[in-house]
């Protein structure tokens, strides 16, 4: 595939160190890694909001930025769009008036109700943005970063602040927006779920080193995987075999079983996900949530880490060593050292059954129903008009 | 009184749209820009507010009439004095409303701006100014209200001469001296409401900010 994005730089920030290397065709890149990574620093660097110490930046054949030639243009000149992790939606103007913003043609308020109608809020587009749900205004967002025609389009955690129905469904939304517009997108996340669903490649970035780039089909290939989630150290995977006993789906593998969430389309060997912040650790004395009961482990810490808002432990449990996190200041309580003996819970709906190819994640069935009726509301097709801006 | 009363609009005229262009950026530097001095450019603005009219008017007296370049100006005890003499207690009142309006403006929009295409003038213009509108305004009106009331600094600088720089609160002491106190009271009720009304506008200018967000 033709290579539109190429990115290589260092960038400094105190004693952090961001070193990037990236290439992308018109694809949906997702830069996938823990919090505090540099996914941001990384996307701000290429939005031009922040120079680069060392390195180039090129999109398209056009240098952006070169440190080595002092080159570092303004944000204005990069035609790269940034959906914000806040969105900044400006307060004082109204959802088309923010869509219109980086219009800069004669009809530029014709051609942003067009994309409100694309992004099916033509009905709304009078409306203040703290008059809109929190979709409506991820919605507006994206359109207002689309409609000015950019080169490449960043998005910054979008859909964090949303929960998972319309999440899904802004995700479909912007593939579609992608399929139309044909836009270089990389999204930036820490959810796994975000990862299979959007991605044509996936960029892994740990400790501010963004390196090994993989195409998401052989994302779970058994030769893959060592090397990577290996040098992404984050979550726990589990390669064992789904099997139905008494009505229920189980991942067994040497040592434990954890329950699915029905229905479990995969049969056989399979490989399972659990993030860290997924697993929940639980007071010894109290009854256990009737939801967690099938899959409670015991286990033993074996590495506790401190970080700046979030402690990580490492617990060895069911023969596999399982990444455990949460917030400074949980589980208070607790006696969390290294030897400590402690139990801990996976709710079903939160183990990701990963399968090779062609579609590794699960997809709810409340989801999908849903997302047959959306496909009935089509994008509309208007690529005459924007080319012509 | 009415030569005092026009004298006075004259100045205000000079005034208003110098406090809005100064401390609009002046207020704006403070809130955005990290330089050398700024504390100490922060220091000086704030001044005014501490000493006394008539050790500022002191100050200026000197500034004006003692430095050499300024000197030949012959500003002293004239109609620009009166003008320029109220910009001094007034300017602090301005800056520090407009410095909480362009700090209460989210960078993340002004970096939203840019990425969509905009300049830096463009971003001030496009963003930053209407958002911090409502700051700037309700810091014009108090500004304008002390800038209209000034008496200590004026008489110091500009002196209190009939029709050239008799403004309405000179007027008033001189009234009060020569025990007229129906025209003093006149001036007086005039100048209250002026200082009312601004005090409302002030007030409305934060309601509406209150409930937009």
């Amino acid at each position: 595939m033709e290579e539109r994005l190429d990115a290589r730089f260092l960038k400094k920030l105190g004693s952090f160190r961001l070193d990037v290397a990236l290439t992308l065709g018109e694809e949906i890149g997702v830069i996938f890694g823990p919090s505090g990574a540099g996914k941001s620093q990384t996307l701000r660097v290429l939005a031009g909001l922040s120079k680069p110490d060392e390195g180039y930046i090129k999109l398209n054949g056009r240098t952006l930025a070169d440190a080595s030639k002092k080159i570092s243009l303004p944000p204005k000149e990069r035609r790269i769009g940034l959906v914000f992790q806040e969105l900044s939606l400006f307060p004082h103007l109204t959802a088309l008036e923010n869509v219109a913003y980086g219009l800069k043609c004669s009809d530029r308020l014709e051609v942003a109700m067009e994309w409100l109608h694309m992004v099916r809020l033509d009905e709304l587009s009078d409306r203040y943005p703290h008059q809109l749900s929190g979709g409506q205004r991820q919605r507006v967002a994206l359109a207002r970063a689309l409609a000015p025609g950019p080169d490449l389009l960043l998005l910054d955690e979008p859909f964090n602040a949303l929960d998972g129905p319309v999440r899904r469904a802004l995700r479909r939304e912007l593939k579609g927006l992608f399929n139309e517009t044909k836009t270089p997108i990389i999204y930036v996340t820490h959810d796994i779920e975000d990862v299979c669903s959007m991605a044509d490649r996936v960029f892994f970035i740990r400790d501010g080193e963004l390196v090994t780039s993989i195409p998401v089909q052989s994302l779970w290939d058994p030769s893959v995987q060592g090397s990577t989630w290996h040098s992404l150290g984050w979550g726990t995977l589990i390669h064992g075999v789904i099997e139905e006993r008494n009505g229920l789906y189980w991942i067994v593998w040497d040592g434990g079983r954890l329950a699915l969430r029905p229905p479990v389309k995969v049969e056989g060997d399979a490989t399972a996900f659990v993030a860290p912040h997924h697993v929940k650790l639980l007071y010894p004395d109290l009854p256990v949530d009737p939801e967690l009961e099938d899959n409670v482990m015991e286990g033993v810490v074996a590495e506790r880490v401190v970080f700046g808002g979030t402690t990580r432990l490492f617990v060895r449990a069911c023969n596999l060593q399982w990444q455990v996190e949460f917030l400074n200041g949980s589980y208070a309580t607790m006696e969390l050292s290294e030897g400590q003996r402690v139990r801990m819970a996976v709710k079903p709906e939160c183990i990701y059954i990963l399968r090779s190819v062609p579609n590794p994640c699960t997809i709810d069935p409340c989801t999908e129903a849903q997302f047959e009726r959306e496909c009935k509301v089509p994008f509309s097709a208007r690529r005459e008009r924007r080319n012509g801006i | 009184m009415i030569s005092s009363l026009i004298l006075s609009l004259k100045v205000l005229a000079v005034d208003v749209p110098l406090l809005l262009v100064i401390g609009t950026s002046l207020g704006w530097l403070l809130a955005r820009r990290n330089f050398r001095g700024k504390e100490a450019l922060n220091l000086l603005i704030l001044l005014p507010v501490v000493l006394p009219p008539s050790v500022l008017g002191l100050y200026l007296l000197m500034l004006f009439g003692r430095l050499p370049f300024m000197r030949e100006l012959g500003l002293l005890f004239s109609f620009p004095a009166a003008a320029i003499a109220p910009l001094f207690p007034s300017l602090p009142i301005m800056v520090q409303s407009a410095r909480s309006g362009f700090a209460s403006v989210d960078v993340g929009l002004e970096e939203a701006a840019r990425t969509l295409g905009d300049g830096e003038l463009a971003v001030f213009w496009r963003v930053s100014f209407p958002i911090a509108k409502r700051f700037l305004m309700a810091g014009l009106a108090l500004a304008s209200a002390r800038a209209l009331g000034d008496f200590g600094v004026t008489l110091m600088i500009a002196g209190n001469i009939p029709g050239r720089t008799q403004t309405l609160p000179l007027y008033i002491y001189s009234r009060v001296e020569a025990l007229d106190l129906v025209g003093a009271n006149m001036a007086a009720i005039l100048l209250t409401g002026v200082g009312v009304m601004s005090l409302l506008l002030v007030r409305r200018m934060e309601g509406a900010h209150g409930r937009a967000s």
